[in-house]
């Protein structure tokens, strides 16, 4: 998927989004290869009690500092405003816990590029995914039937945190679920954009480390349970 | 006479109530100006309050009244935890505003 007929946009405008809370122990080496890819990176530092945000500035990142921790959605909203506010043509959410590849983030714009799309959201069933456990697997799927249902995009993987989107794509995302229901709420809000979509095969490194941070069946309750309590009110 | 007097100026108070908070949640606005209309109903006509209750299996027209308010508090919790959820998205705006305008970097220049 190269892009031989259209101009690549200047890596200086691709802003990568990061979302970390507490993870000093791996977001040096993330942060230090997207800034080596020449890409800005912002880490929103979401209330961390460790020393997330000084290894992200040592590592080259711009770095926003909520005063207590929000969370994941909340995070990532402020990413992408401040993306945007910098002048970003593209913004890319991407984990901080190191389960997504930043070679994957090239593939994505490429994909932004040559389909004249403005979301390219990454699929790990499209592409590959290293370790991951059956449990995590039908956790996704079930997740992924019930996205086609309520928004009535057909995708083959909702929950992954990798995405590329342009600039009015961004604009367009205004989240609302500060923890983990944004990553559904997102799909919403582009099925509501009307704007083209795309998605891409990405590779996810599944770590111990990475595992432990992830969703529970416990936590897909609690992401019903906010979905339906947002449609309630303003 | 009295009972059914103070009973009705408190559900007349839950359905302004309702009323006001209209525009930020209508859902609950409209089922609770229901729930209260019915209570009114069946404050002042308590027979057909006996008559629907033994029709839906509950023994007296007292007790179904007494549901209703059961039904009226929670659904006055549902909006009350919804309030505190607009509430937090206030809080979250005001957040990141601060955390914007306090960006770091360790670019000399910036």
């Amino acid at each position: 998927m190269t892009s031989k007929h259209r101009k690549k946009p200047d890596k200086q405008s691709i802003w990568i989004a990061v979302a970390a809370f507490n993870e000093a122990a791996v977001l040096s080496p993330i942060v230090s290869d997207l800034v080596r890819r020449s890409y800005r990176v912002v880490v929103v530092d979401d209330g961390s009690h460790d020393a997330t945000g000084q290894i992200a500035i040592s590592a080259g990142a711009t770095v926003v500092t909520h005063p207590v921790n929000l969370g994941q959605g909340a995070a990532l909203q402020t990413g992408i405003k401040l993306a945007l506010q910098q002048g970003a043509d593209y913004v890319v959410t991407f984990d901080a816990d190191g389960q997504h590849r930043p070679s994957d983030i090239a593939r994505l714009i490429d994909a932004l590029v040559d389909h004249d799309a403005d979301y390219a959201l990454g699929s790990r069933f499209l592409g590959s995914s290293r370790g991951m456990p059956l449990g995590r697997r039908l956790l996704l799927q079930a997740a992924t039937w019930l996205t086609r249902v309520m928004t009535g995009l057909r995708l083959t993987d909702t929950h992954n945190g990798l995405r590329a989107m342009t600039r009015e794509g961004a604009g367009r995302i205004a989240l609302r679920q500060n923890r983990m229901a944004h990553a559904s709420e997102i799909l919403e809000q582009i099925a509501a954009s009307g704007l083209r979509h795309i998605e891409v095969p990405v590779t996810i490194d599944y770590t111990q480390y990475s595992l432990a941070k992830g969703q529970r069946f416990s936590d897909s309750l609690a992401i019903l349970f906010d979905l339906s309590a947002q449609k309630l009110h303003r | 006479m009295i009972a059914q007097i103070g009973l009705s100026i408190l559900l007349a108070g839950v359905l302004v109530y309702a009323w006001t908070e209209y525009r930020r949640a209508p859902v609950i606005s409209i089922l609770s100006i229901l729930v209260a209309t019915a209570g009114l109903y069946f404050v002042w006509l308590p027979s057909h309050a006996t008559r629907l209750a033994t029709l839906v299996g509950i023994g007296r027209g007292v007790d179904l009244i007494i549901y209703v308010w059961v039904v009226i508090s929670l659904i006055m919790l549902l909006n009350l935890h919804l309030k505190l959820r607009s509430q937090a998205e206030l809080i979250t705006i005001l957040m990141r505003e601060i955390a914007l305008a306090n960006a770091r970097t360790a670019e000399p220049n910036k």
